[in-house]
This record gives C-alpha cells, sequence and structure tokens, in this order.
C-alpha cells in the first residue's frame, strides 16, 4: 500500500505459539489514524473493560501510526496499548528510537499479542515472517544484555523491544525498553508482557514506507523540518540542554513538587538541573531515527561511587528520583536512572514510590528492619538500594513493586500517594498550574503530562501566555490540547514537535501521507473520538467519574513556600466546565449524542 | 544592587550563573537587560526579545513572577530584586 499504513496486522497467539497476518481494518485506520487511537479502538473491540490486566485475556497492541516511517522529522514513535495492572484504565505508552520504524519496514502497522505462553518467549518478525522462540535463556537478564544476545542470535540489524527483571516480576510499573535506552515507560506496560512470558519482540524490516503523495508529502516534511530548525525550543534549548531546561524553570515558578508534594519548591534543584548536567556528565544528544531535534542525553557517569554510561536523566526522571525525594545528588540519580533502563522501569511511578516510602519513613510507618536502611529524604544511596530491590523483586523491593497506592494503602494511608487514578505524578504541582490541575484528574491513564501539556501555555508561554492561576478558560484549553495530543500520538510524531508545529502543519502531513482529504476541524474530531473511546472504556472497567480528582493535599493543603505560596488546585472551579465543553453530562458520562456525533455508537 | 539570574543557554553561552548590578532609579527589566549585556559584552537581548517584545518561550521571572503577568519589558525593577532570564526551552 502506499498511503502511509502498510494495511498489515501481525497477530501472536503465545498460548498455541501461532502468528497469523490480517488485513488491517482500514475503516478504523481511517477514523482512528494509528497509534494510540486505532491500537485503542482494537483494545476495545477485543478486550473486555472488566479484563484482569496481568491474565492471559488482556492483550498487548505495539501500534506505529500512518507517519511512522515516513520521510519526516520525528516520525519514529509507536505506542504500546492495553489495559493496565497499575490503573486499570486504558493504557497507551509511546516510544520512539528505531524499533517503530523497523515495524513499518517489516510491513506491519501493529502486531497484536494475545494470550499466554507456557515459559519464556520471544517474538522475531523478519520481514512478512514471524516466530515465536524459546527465551528461557534470556530470562532475568537486563535489557541491555537481552538486546546484545537477541543481536547476536537472531541479526545483527534487527531492532529489539524487550522488558528487563522487572517486567519479568510484574512491577506494576515495569515499563516495556526498545533500543536499549528508549522507554514506553508509563502505566506498567512491561508488566502485561512479562505476565504473558514474552521477553522481547524483535524486527528485522528492510521495506519501506510508502505514502500517497510524495511530492506534497515531500513538501509538507520539509515545512515541518523548517519550523522545527527555527523555532528556538526544538532549534537550540532542547538539543543543548534537553527536557531537563525545565528544572530551574518549575522550581523558580514554585511549582516543583518536592518530598512528596511536601512543598513546591526544591533548595537543591540547581543540582540536579539540565545546566549542571550539561556541566558534568552530559556527553552529547542524540536523536531518535530521523529526528533533527535531539533531546536525548547520552552520560557517562563518574563518581566515586558509582560508574557507567548510558542515556539520560531527562526532566521527569530528575524530579521524580531527584526533588520528590529531596535528593539533589546528581551522581545517585543517573545512577538510578541507568538502573530503571537496565531492570525496566518507569522511572516516574519508580522515583514517585520511592518518595512515597520516605513519607512514610518519616511519619514511623515504614521502618529501617523493613527497608534495611535509614530511608530518609534526600538519601541518594537509599535510592539506588530501593531501586536494586524493587528491580530483583527482593525484601521491601516487593512492596515498592505496587506502585506509590498499593504501599501507601497497604499501610493504611493511600492519601500519601501522589496519584491520580493510581498512576504517579510527573512533574509539575497542579496546586502552580491550575490547566494542570485539570489535565490530570481527567487524563484517560492517571495522572499524566503527555495527554494534554497545559504547561506550555500556563508556564513555557508556547504557544502564548496564559495564567497560571486563573481557572476560567482552562477547561477549554484543556480539552483542546488533549484532543490535539491525541491526534498527535495517533499519527506516529514526537509530541515534542508540536512545540513548533500545530495543527495546520499535522493535517497536512496526515493528509499527504494517507491520501485522506480532512480538515482541520476533522483531524482534532478524530483525536476527541480516541479521547472518548478511552473514557467509555474506562467507564466500563469501574473507573466511575468520581475519580477525576487529586489527592487530598493537592486539594487541601495549601503550597506552604515559593510564589505560589499559599495555593491549592482548584479542581472545582474547573471541572464542571470541563464536562460541559467535551459535551458530556453533569455526572462527567459522555452523552448519547457527543457519541453519535464522534461515530462511537 | 539587583541580581540578574541565567539559565539555559544563556548560561552555556555566558558561563555565568549570574551577575549583580547596581540599581538606578526608574529601572525597568528591559533597561537592566541592556546594562547586563553591556557589562558582560555578551549577547542577551536577542536571546530573548526581539523588537522590545519577548520571543514565544522566553521567560523573564522579577523576583519569580513572570513578567508578562506584570509589564512585559517595561516592569520595575528595584534595588534587592532578582530578574532571572530563561531562554525558550521547554520538556515534558
Ligand atoms: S524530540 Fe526527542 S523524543 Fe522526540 S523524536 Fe526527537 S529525540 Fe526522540
Amino acid at each position: 500500500m502506499k498511503n502511509g499504513w502498510n494495511g498489515k496486522v501481525l497477530r501472536v497467539n503465545l498460548s498455541t505459539r501461532t502468528c497469523a497476518i490480517e488485513d488491517l481494518n482500514m475503516a478504523w485506520a481511517r477514523e482512528y489514524l494509528g497509534g494510540r487511537g486505532l491500537g485503542s479502538k482494537y483494545l476495545t473491540e477485543e478486550v473486555a473493560p472488566e479484563t484482569d490486566p496481568l491474565s492471559p485475556d488482556n492483550k498487548l497492541i505495539l501500534v506505529t501510526g500512518p507517519l511512522t516511517g515516513t520521510y519526516g522529522a520525528a516520525n519514529g514513535r509507536y505506542m504500546a496499548v492495553t489495559k493496565s495492572p497499575l490503573t486499570g484504565t486504558i493504557a497507551s505508552s509511546n516510544s520512539g528510537g528505531y524499533f517503530p520504524n523497523e515495524l513499518k519496514f517489516a510491513g506491519f502497522d501493529l502486531v497484536i499479542i494475545e494470550g499466554k505462553a507456557d515459559r519464556p518467549v520471544y517474538l522475531k518478525i523478519h520481514n512478512q515472517r514471524a516466530e515465536v522462540a524459546d527465551a528461557t535463556h534470556l530470562w532475568g537478564k537486563s535489557t541491555n544484555e537481552t538486546e546484545d544476545m537477541i543481536l547476536r542470535e537472531f541479526h545483527a540489524d534487527a531492532k529489539v523491544a524487550c522488558i528487563g527483571p522487572a517486567g519479568e516480576k510484574l512491577v506494576r510499573f515495569a515499563c516495556i525498553v526498545n533500543d536499549k535506552h528508549r522507554a514506553a515507560g508509563r502505566s506498567g506496560v512491561g508488566a502485561v508482557m512479562g505476565s504473558k512470558y514474552l521477553k522481547a519482540v524483535a524486527v528485522r524490516g528492510t521495506g519501506g514506507v510508502g505514502v500517497a503523495d510524495a511530492p506534497a508529502f515531500r513538501e509538507a516534511a520539509r515545512e515541518t523540518f523548517r519550523m522545527l530548525r527555527s523555532h528556538p525550543v526544538t532549534a537550540e534549548g532542547l538539543p543543548a540542554l534537553g527536557t531537563a531546561v525545565l528544572m530551574n524553570v518549575i522550581n523558580q515558578s514554585g511549582a516543583l513538587p518536592t518530598r512528596n508534594f511536601q512543598s513546591g519548591t526544591f533548595e537543591g534543584a540547581e543540582e540536579i538541573s539540565g545546566e549542571r548536567l550539561a556541566q558534568t556528565y552530559l556527553k552529547r544528544n542524540k536523536g531518535c531515527m530521523g529526528c533533527v531535534i535531539g533531546c536525548g542525553r547520552v552520560t557517562a557517569l563518574s563518581d566515586p561511587r558509582w560508574s557507567g554510561n548510558g542515556e539520560g536523566p531527562e526532566y521527569e526522571t530528575l524530579w521524580a528520583l531527584g526533588a520528590a525525594c529531596g535528593i539533589a545528588d546528581l551522581a545517585a540519580i543517573t545512577k538510578a536512572n541507568y538502573l530503571c533502563n537496565e531492570y525496566g522501569m518507569d522511572t516516574i511511578t519508580a522515583g514517585s514510590t520511592v518518595a512515597c516510602a520516605m513519607e512514610l519513613y518519616q511519619q514511623g510507618l515504614v521502618t529501617e528492619a523493613e527497608t534495611g536502611i535509614p530511608l530518609t529524604f534526600g538519601s541518594g544511596e537509599a535510592l539506588v538500594r530501593m531501586f536494586e530491590l524493587i528491580g530483583t523483586g527482593e525484601g521491601f523491593g516487593a512492596r515498592l513493586g505496587l506502585g506509590s497506592w498499593g504501599l501507601a494503602e497497604s499501610y493504611g494511608v493511600p492519601e500519601l500517594s501522589m496519584t491520580v487514578k493510581k498512576l504517579e505524578f510527573p512533574a509539575y504541582d497542579g496546586r502552580g498550574i491550575q490547566g494542570m490541575a485539570l489535565e490530570y484528574a481527567t487524563s484517560n491513564r492517571g495522572a499524566c503530562h503527555v495527554r494534554g501539556y497545559m504547561v506550555s501555555p500556563e508556564i513555557l508561554g508556547v504557544p502564548e501566555k496564559l495564567d497560571p492561576q486563573v481557572t476560567e478558560g482552562k477547561a477549554g484549553w484543556t480539552k483542546a490540547f488533549q484532543d490535539f495530543t491525541a491526534v498527535v500520538d495517533s499519527a506516529g510524531i514526537c509530541l515534542f514537535t508540536t512545540f513548533a508545529i500545530g495543527a495546520p502543519q499535522v493535517t497536512n502531513l496526515l493528509n499527504t501521507a494517507t491520501g485522506l482529504n480532512l480538515s482541520q476541524d476533522q483531524v482534532l474530531a478524530a483525536g476527541e473520538r480516541v479521547w472518548n473511546l478511552e473514557r467509555v472504556f474506562n467507564l466500563k472497567a469501574g473507573i466511575s467519574p468520581s475519580q477525576d480528582t487529586l489527592p487530598p493535599r493537592l486539594l487541601q493543603e495549601p503550597l506552604p513556600d515559593g510564589p505560589m505560596k499559599g495555593e491549592v488546585a482548584k479542581l472545582g472551579a474547573m471541572l464542571p466546565d470541563y464536562y460541559r465543553v467535551r459535551g458530556w453530562d453533569e455526572g462527567g458520562v459522555p452523552t448519547a449524542e457527543k457519541l453519535a456525533t464522534l461515530g462511537l455508537v | 544592587m539587583i541580581r540578574v539570574q541565567f539559565f539555559g543557554l544563556l548560561r552555556l553561552l555566558l558561563r555565568k550563573e549570574s551577575v549583580e548590578l547596581p540599581s538606578e532609579p526608574g529601572d525597568t527589566v528591559g533597561r537592566v537587560l541592556e546594562r547586563a549585556e553591556k557589562t558582560l559584552t555578551g549577547p542577551i537581548i536577542h536571546k530573548l526579545a526581539a523588537g522590545g517584545v519577548l520571543n514565544a518561550g522566553t521567560i523573564i521571572l522579577v523576583n519569580r513572577r513572570n513578567v508578562l503577568h506584570l509589564q512585559g519589558l517595561e516592569t520595575p525593577v528595584n534595588d534587592g530584586d532578582t530578574v532571572a532570564l530563561f531562554p525558550p526551552g521547554a520538556g515534558g
């Protein structure tokens, strides 16, 4: 096919060890594009909402977008779509690198993995041939070792997505690591892989990706390149400093959650900032395939206590392993980041869970007898030790492996878990950024920043500056950001491009690649369709609108310091408005008319 | 004195975290930037603004308040104030 999509689905049943090739449902592709949208459509059609996420009945869908693998900027993304074992919500976790393109070059748009193997296996894909192979010898290996071994025994040019020991141990926030340093991080998609005894997916593809109107697509891609190369964020800021440039910005704005959200400024922010990283362990920047931005950080750690090299830490990681735990020790954070990559676990939830444990320790609920080390805020050694325990599932690590909600609940204090719908917050305090508070409360996978990055207008002033403490109008902004992000996530391009390009460019790329003739409104409606599809699945899964809320700490405890001192999250002032602009009823349920308009009934 | 802090690319370019400047009557953010640029003989203003208007994504905080919610480059700056300069940068 020559329209972005390959038109092929690989269906793998691990219980029977069979692989089958099916035609892509083109009607769905036109309505949901690809990536998060198309993956969610397949999942909601094939997996009952009440399914136990770690049972063989759950499925794992690895899905690219129509722009994945095309000639263009930052067009190398895929999504891992499944039902999350951390939250029970629908999950879609995004990653870049080289693996997503390779899947397209092999001739597939998506891979649906179902059932459960009776012993460790991995999936080998070589163009249109697929095979379930034994992986007993890979079980227990780190993500690095796993990839190296597969490259040696399967194909030197293959691209590999795999789980580490954390996924095998069903750590609820295990991720899927591809190309060694890129991760489908959030929501525990790696644990679903582990529950199926699937250690890795290795793919070698030698085809190309055709587009409907090649000259027009090339022109659209050139325009994107031009915009990315001339915007100060994508041309200068992200390449030089990565995402970590945000540490000082967010801290000075008073919205850097510190010590499990006990305050909004961190006295050690400078020590763990992107500027400091650039002066210490940073070697160079690095991009995913075809990316002109190159936000990745290639680092080498040299410290009397630890050494090593790898990629990261990026901003969220510096925060979760740093400020959230009160840790200003950049070496410990970098070491702990490497451990997350090797064990295969989400840095945000891992760090936040240790932060929660540190507060339990502060309150005397967790003792040194359990942890084997004083779990004090600020201790880099404790962080590294806890990550080793989580990755290996030993001792207190098994409890930490449940995530902060499971941990805090087991001590009778779930309110100390800084989560929405059991997913840990990222690095922005909603008390200091009201639109972000609304986005967290309403995101379909829980407290997530990459579903509608309101930080951009409220703090960074892109595309325009909004006052972070004003609540009026935030519902409309949040919805617009959420719907547009769903389009980007479904197209197969990197969200970071959207600091420089907008809906007109994305529409143009999609139309010239797919041959669809969608208006910008129709493209945004596709995003809204995806959002509502996810919402309906969650409601049927028993996640009621009462969970569109925030922890009591954010709603009731004012920020104690910084420029946002005295502020709480004013969710009540925004949520009814949000339901209204979404076209949902007052209780937060999509109305029949809304679903009909979107073609969802 | 007025403390001017440099972040992000500015810090990498100027190789300086901050500079202290004597305050002058009638100081504004714009005037402080001009004096900082003269003192350091480094390019500061064009990383932040063009034609008197802040670039999209530039953040300037006076005592941790964004000047876009005050009076932009005309925001008054007093003795003892801290002006933090962030050229456009982002993440997620
Ligand atoms: S901006 Fe960063 S994450 Fe996005 S494609 Fe480029 S290198 Fe990958």
